[in-house]
C-alpha cells in the first residue's frame, strides 16, 4: 500500500480566543485531487498554513508524503507546490524575474524554457512589473510557480479567484494532465462547481472541524433529494414538519419544494390520499449538498 | 545562506546602501571642510562657545573648549551626529525590514512554501544586513580619513580615529541586532520603520540627557551610546574592554534570540 499524500491526526491550530481548527482527521491518496470545501473563516487556509508549516500546530500531526510537516517541512517544500488563496508576488519584481526567483529553489532543469512554456499557456508578459500587474495575472505568476518544479503534491487555496472563464478552464487543463502524470492536489475552495468538476472525494469543513469526508458521487447520491411537488388545490398543512424535510421548504400557490434527507417510504405515506398534479425527485447540487451540512 | 536570497536582498538593498552612504559621506565631509574657516575665526568662536552652557558641548561629547580646535576634536564633535545616529537609523530601519517585510508584503507565503528552511532565510538576510554595515562604515572611515588628512594643520591620533570608527561600525550593529529582534516579535505584520527611527532618537536623547545631568548619568547606561567613548582628544584614548565586552555580548545574545524566536515563529498573513 503506498504512503498517503497527506495524512492528518487530530490537527490542532487554536488562536486563543478565535477559533482555528480542531482535532482534523484527514487522508489523501497519492494520485487523487481531493476537495476541500467550506465557506471563508471555515479553517481551510489555517490547514493549510499548518500544513506548510507557516504556522505551528498546537497539537496532532501531519505527514505529507510520509514526512513531518514540522521536522522534514523543507523535503515537503521541495516536492510540493503552492498556489495561495491572494496572489502576492514581489512587487518590485518583474514577472519573469519572479519566476526566474522561484525556480532558483528548486533546483529546475531548464527552467528558462519551462517558464516560458507556461508563460505562454498563461498569456503572461515577461517584462511586466509585478506591482503593475492586475490580480488576475498575479494569480497567473502564482499558478505558474508552483507548477515549475513538476511537484508530487499541489496544494492550492482558492486558485480560480480573478482568473477569466479561459484561463480557468487552462489552469483546470494544466491540473488535469499533470494529475494523470501522477500528482496529487490539494483542492481547498468555496466555489462548488469547481470541486464537484475536478475532485474524486471532498472535505467539508465547518467551523474548524471537518465534518463529512466522501466521494464526489457517493455525495451526491446520499439520500438528500431536491423535491418539487404541485398540488391541484393548495398545499396540505399536514405536510409542514414533516421528518427529513430540510430547512428552507418554498411554498409557492399550490407547489412546494424542498430538499428531503428522510425516508422515501415515509414521504410517499404522508403524500398518499393527497390530491398530486405533478412531482420531481431530482439530485441536488453540490451547493445545496454542502448548505445541507453546513446547517 | 541560500545564494538566490542573498542576492536579491543585496541588490534590493543596493540604492538605498547607495543614497545613505552619499549622504553621510557628503555631511561628513562638508563640515570638516569648514573646519579651516573654524579656526581662522577662533577668537569670535571661542566668545560665542563662551556663553553657551556647559552642556551644550557635552552634548557633542566635547569634554574640553580646546578639543574643538584639534582636527580630529572637530570630526568627532561635528559628525558625531552623522555617523552614530544616521548610520544607527539606516542600520535598525534595514534590519527591521528585512525579515518583517516579507510577512507584511505577504511573500512569505511563496518564500516559505519553497525549499529553504527559516534559519537560511535569516542567516542569507543577515549576511545582507552585515555586509551593507560594513560597506557603509568602510565608505564613511575612508572618506573620514581622507578629510582629516586634508584638513589637518598638524598630526592627530590615528589609532583614536580608527578606534572611534570602530566604535561606529559596532554601534551599528547593535543597533541592526536590536531591530532584527524587535521584527520577530512583530505578530501583526506591520512595517515597524518608525518605532525603529523613534527608538534610536529616545535612546540617544537619554544619553544626551544623561551627560548633561549629573543626577541622571546612571541613565546613560540605558543606552549604547554611553558605550562609545567620544573624548578622542584625550592622550589616554584607548579601546574600553567593557565598552567592546557590551558591544560583543548584547548584539550576540540579540541576533540568537532572534533565530530562536524565527524559526518557531507562526507567520501571520
Amino acid at each position: 500500500m503506498s504512503t498517503p499524500a497527506i495524512q492528518i491526526s487530530d490537527l490542532t491550530r487554536s488562536y486563543g480566543r478565535d477559533r482555528g481548527i480542531e482535532k482534523i482527521n484527514l487522508q489523501v491518496e497519492e494520485g487523487e485531487i481531493f476537495g476541500f470545501i467550506g465557506p471563508n473563516g471555515a479553517g481551510k487556509s489555517t490547514t493549510i498554513r499548518v500544513l506548510l508549516n507557516l504556522l505551528f500546530p498546537t497539537s496532532g500531526s501531519a505527514q505529507i508524503m510520509g514526512l513531518d510537516i514540522v521536522k522534514d517541512s523543507k523535503k515537503i517544500r521541495s516536492r510540493t507546490g503552492y498556489i495561495p488563496s491572494e496572489a502576492n508576488p514581489y512587487p518590485d519584481m518583474a514577472a519573469r524575474e519572479f519566476l526566474s526567483y522561484s525556480a532558483s529553489f528548486y533546483g529546475v532543469p531548464q527552467a528558462e524554457k519551462k517558464i516560458t512554456e507556461l508563460m505562454d499557456v498563461f498569456d503572461v508578459e515577461p517584462g511586466r512589473k509585478i506591482s503593475n500587474l492586475s490580480s488576475g495575472n498575479r494569480k497567473k505568476l502564482s499558478i505558474i510557480q508552483s507548477f515549475l518544479h513538476s511537484p508530487g503534491l499541489l496544494i492550492v487555496d482558492e486558485p480560480t479567484t480573478g482568473l477569466d472563464p479561459l484561463m480557468q478552464s487552462r489552469f483546470f487543463d494544466l491540473l488535469r494532465s499533470e494529475n494523470l502524470r501522477g500528482m496529487t492536489v490539494f483542492f481547498s475552495s468555496h466555489t462548488l462547481s469547481d470541486v464537484q468538476m475536478l475532485c474524486r472525494r471532498v472535505a467539508i469543513i465547518k467551523e474548524g472541524s471537518i465534518i463529512n469526508v466522501e466521494a464526489i458521487e457517493a455525495l451526491r447520491k446520499k439520500q438528500l433529494k431536491r423535491i418539487r411537488i404541485e398540488f391541484r388545490d393548495r398545499v396540505p398543512d399536514s405536510l409542514a414538519g414533516l421528518q427529513g424535510m430540510e430547512k428552507g421548504v418554498t411554498v409557492s400557490g399550490k407547489a412546494m419544494e424542498f430538499i428531503y434527507a428522510g425516508d422515501m417510504s415515509s414521504l410517499i405515506a404522508a403524500l398518499s390520499g393527497k390530491d398530486i398534479a405533478d412531482m420531481t425527485v431530482e439530485e441536488p447540487s453540490l451547493e445545496e449538498i454542502f448548505m445541507h451540512y453546513y446547517n | 545562506m541560500n545564494k538566490s536570497i542573498f542576492l536579491r536582498e543585496l541588490r534590493g538593498n543596493a540604492i538605498a546602501l547607495l543614497a545613505w552612504t552619499a549622504i553621510i559621506t557628503f555631511l561628513t565631509t562638508a563640515t570638516m571642510s569648514l573646519y579651516s574657516i573654524f579656526l581662522e575665526n577662533n577668537v569670535k568662536i571661542m566668545a560665542m562657545i563662551s556663553i553657551l552652557p556647559e552642556g551644550a558641548l557635552q552634548f557633542k561629547g566635547v569634554s574640553n573648549v580646546n578639543d574643538l580646535f584639534s582636527v580630529l576634536g572637530f570630526y568627532s564633535a561635528n559628525n558625531v551626529i552623522y555617523m552614530l545616529v544616521l548610520g544607527s537609523i539606516y542600520s535598525i530601519v534595514l534590519s527591521s525590514n528585512i525579515l518583517l517585510k516579507e510577512e507584511y508584503g505577504r511573500t512569505a507565503e511563496y518564500l516559505l512554501s519553497w525549499p529553504v528552511t527559516r534559519g537560511q532565510v535569516f542567516f542569507s538576510k543577515l549576511a545582507v544586513v552585515i555586509i551593507n554595515i560594513l560597506v557603509i562604515n568602510l565608505v564613511i572611515t575612508v572618506a573620514g580619513y581622507i578629510s582629516l588628512e586634508t584638513c589637518k594643520k598638524e598630526d592627530y591620533n590615528v589609532d583614536a580615529f580608527l578606534i572611534i570608527s570602530l566604535f561606529t561600525l559596532l554601534l551599528h550593529f547593535f543597533f541592526a541586532a536590536l531591530g532584527l529582534f524587535m521584527s520577530v516579535l512583530v505578530k501583526k505584520p506591520r512595517p515597524i520603520t518608525t518605532l525603529s527611527i523613534a527608538l534610536v532618537m529616545v535612546l540617544y536623547f537619554i544619553y544626551t540627557i544623561s551627560n548633561i545631568t549629573p543626577d541622571l548619568s546612571w541613565a546613560g547606561y540605558v543606552s549604547p551610546y554611553k558605550f562609545i567613548d567620544l573624548d578622542v582628544v584625550n592622550p589616554a584614548y584607548r579601546i574600553d574592554p567593557v565598552n567592546i565586552l557590551y558591544f560583543t555580548v548584547f548584539p550576540f545574545l540579540l541576533i540568537f534570540s532572534s533565530l530562536r524566536i524565527y524559526l518557531r515563529k507562526d507567520i501571520y498573513l
